[in-house]
């Protein structure tokens, strides 16, 4: 399990001048309050597949890579299984697989990069790799650093879930994929990972993951704003998706044939959860859903 | 909890596995430096003598032990931007800062392929085919190698000389000390631990800075030569100064002086120097490896 407690991040410097600080790239004088995360707290539970969804900028790929080890903590800590994830040591590492949102084009086949770098995690599965790679299309004999960035980026997946690890972080895992490969890694990753493990995927395509991610976690300015699962949102939110306008909707967007509507669930009415709706609902009434989700 | 500080079988495979990938980055470039040099410059050479002196004449030993010389500076230049510059990057350094392998292994490893591996990798190429060039054309006269074993044999035997052959005066601790000076550059420690005096800083360049990697580490160190120059500029002079009074007073106690301090010391002296700049470098690789984030 993750826990995650009070914790906060920032790129800027703060304090030093009271409550201004100096941004050394621009030369302004900022307010020193430049956290990207602040005072997050929460539990990741086993089993499950996150979906962590947020605007530009608020700190999503930050929060993986704290997650990840790649970043230290400026405020709280990251507790994984007993473990400081910044410590980065090796037993850790070998649980954890962190696909970053850009990935390298290396100078060997996409065979030989599994086979060099594989043999870290001791799960890895050599056979997974192939068969992950022939479900999303891609020769395993070809060079990375000649594939497309799709390819490549699909190259980058195969090898995550062929690591078979029980933490596995992805950063924006769909970008630049086509729409088939989409379904190809809904497919894989549902297939592919283990059934204890955490995973948390960031994604701006929410469409794209619609299906695979339960819970949701919104992320805002220095904020969590709902992390709750699809059950629960359905209980506590109903989608509408008839021509005629309810009055009293939280959200209300026009579709071909209809309308996308949310309003509070007062009767208890099973509805589809509809992921772009939930997540412009969210931002329309942040202190609402805050405290809808957290009662 | 050891076991994640070091582990001998993970450093095994971690070794395997970063030389495979150094081969993979940076084997076609040293092939290229080692091979392709030697052959260059028999050919050039080659082609200038005929046209200008008319008759087929290989390169000389003073030239190639200098395209030598410069051949490795380039390999060792070169080489940790190619293998470890990419750890700056977020797209491979995130990659590699989570590979399950600890900071100790990671940085030993860069450390024996960067100063150990490639340079004598690449020296046994060059020197080896500079051999094989030698035997096959008798102009170029003596290969690099018995050239230099050769060289060594001669400040071997050059310590025996007396050096009453220089002038009959010469006294029996002048004798010691000329033959104490050629014992101690004859040294081979003198010169090993330069090639981690050259090497790491382009090491620690290539993981300390994200772009302009090779540039700006020349110049850092022409930044830190000065500033050390400018530091150390009036404690020289004093002492200088301090020399000049001592020698106006006391002529024999100068070379008294360098003798005890400075000329039976040399390789203790350069040992120390060196020693210092490796492990000032090797902590600074350590705590850019150990702080490095993405």
């Amino acid at each position: 399990m993750i826990t995650i407690n009070d914790l906060g991040f920032t790129y800027g410097e703060t304090g030093g001048l009271g409550s201004i600080s100096l941004d050394k790239t621009k030369g302004h004088i900022l307010p020193a309050d430049r956290y990207v995360l602040k005072n997050i707290s929460m539990n990741l539970e086993e089993g499950r597949i996150y979906g962590l969804l947020g605007e530009n900028g608020v700190g999503k790929t930050t929060f993986l890579t704290l997650l990840s080890g790649l970043k230290k903590p400026q405020h709280g800590e990251i507790d994984i299984d007993g473990r400081k994830p910044y410590d980065r040591e090796p037993s850790f590492l070998s649980d954890l697989y962190y696909l970053s949102d850009e990935v390298a084009p290396m100078n060997m086949k996409a065979i030989d990069y599994a086979m060099n770098y594989g043999k870290f995690w001791t799960g890895f599965d050599i056979d997974r790799f192939n068969e992950v790679m022939n479900v999303l299309e891609v020769d395993a004999q070809q060079k990375m650093n000649k594939m497309s960035s799709g390819q490549l980026k699909k190259t980058y997946i195969a090898f995550a879930l062929a690591c078979n690890t029980k933490y596995l972080f992805m950063d924006e895992p769909t970008n630049g994929l086509d729409i088939p490969s989409k379904a190809q890694f809904r497919k894989a990753v549902t297939k592919y990972t283990r059934e204890d493990s955490v995973i948390l995927i960031s994604t701006h395509q929410v469409r794209d993951l619609e299906n695979i991610i339960d819970p949701i976690i919104i992320l805002d300015r220095q904020d969590v704003l709902l992390n709750a699962s699809i059950a629960e949102i359905s209980e506590k939110l109903y989608f509408d998706y008839s021509s005629e306008p309810m009055e009293n909707a939280l959200y209300r967007e026009m579709i071909p044939g209809g309308n996308i509507q949310v309003c509070l669930n007062q009767y208890g009415e099973d509805s589809k959860v509809n992921l772009e709706a939930l997540f412009n609902t969210v931002h329309q009434h942040k202190e609402l859903i805050k405290g809808i989700f957290n009662k | 909890m050891k076991k994640d500080i070091f582990n001998f079988r993970r450093f095994g495979k971690y070794f395997s596995t970063d030389f495979r990938t150094c081969c993979a980055n940076y084997g076609l470039s040293l092939l290229t430096i080692s091979l392709l040099s030697p052959v260059a410059l028999y050919f050039i050479t080659a082609a200038f003598n005929m046209m200008l002196r008319n008759g087929w004449d290989g390169p000389d030993m003073g030239l190639r032990v200098f395209v030598f010389v410069v051949a490795m500076i380039c390999l060792v230049v070169t080489m940790p931007v190619k293998c470890y510059g990419r750890i700056t990057e977020k797209q491979y350094g995130s990659f590699w800062l989570t590979l399950p392998a600890s900071r100790l292994e990671k940085f030993a490893s860069m450390i024996l392929m960067t100063c150990i591996i490639v340079p004598i990798s690449g020296a046994l190429l060059y020197l080896g085919l500079d051999a094989a060039i030698c035997a096959l054309d008798s102009t170029c006269g003596q290969n690099l190698v018995a050239g230099g074993m050769e060289l060594l044999q001669k400040m071997g035997e050059a310590q025996d000389v007396t050096f009453n052959f220089i002038d009959e005066n010469i006294t029996i601790e002048d004798a010691t000390l000329a033959q104490e000076i050629i014992r101690q550059v004859n040294n081979p420690w003198m010169y090993l631990d330069e090639i981690f005096c050259i090497t790491l800083p382009f090491l620690l360049g290539a993981i300390f800075f994200k772009n302009g990697k090779t540039v700006k580490t020349i110049l850092a160190l022409f930044a830190i030569s000065t500033a050390t120059s400018i530091i150390c500029s009036p404690i020289l002079t004093n002492w200088a100064l301090e020399i000049v009074n001592t020698a106006n007073e006391d002529p024999m106690a100068i070379l008294q002086m360098f003798n005890n301090k400075l000329f039976k010391n040399l390789v203790l002296i350069d040992t120390l120097t060196d020693t210092v700049t490796n492990l000032a470098l090797l902590a600074g690789v350590w705590f850019r490896i150990k702080t490095l984030k993405h």
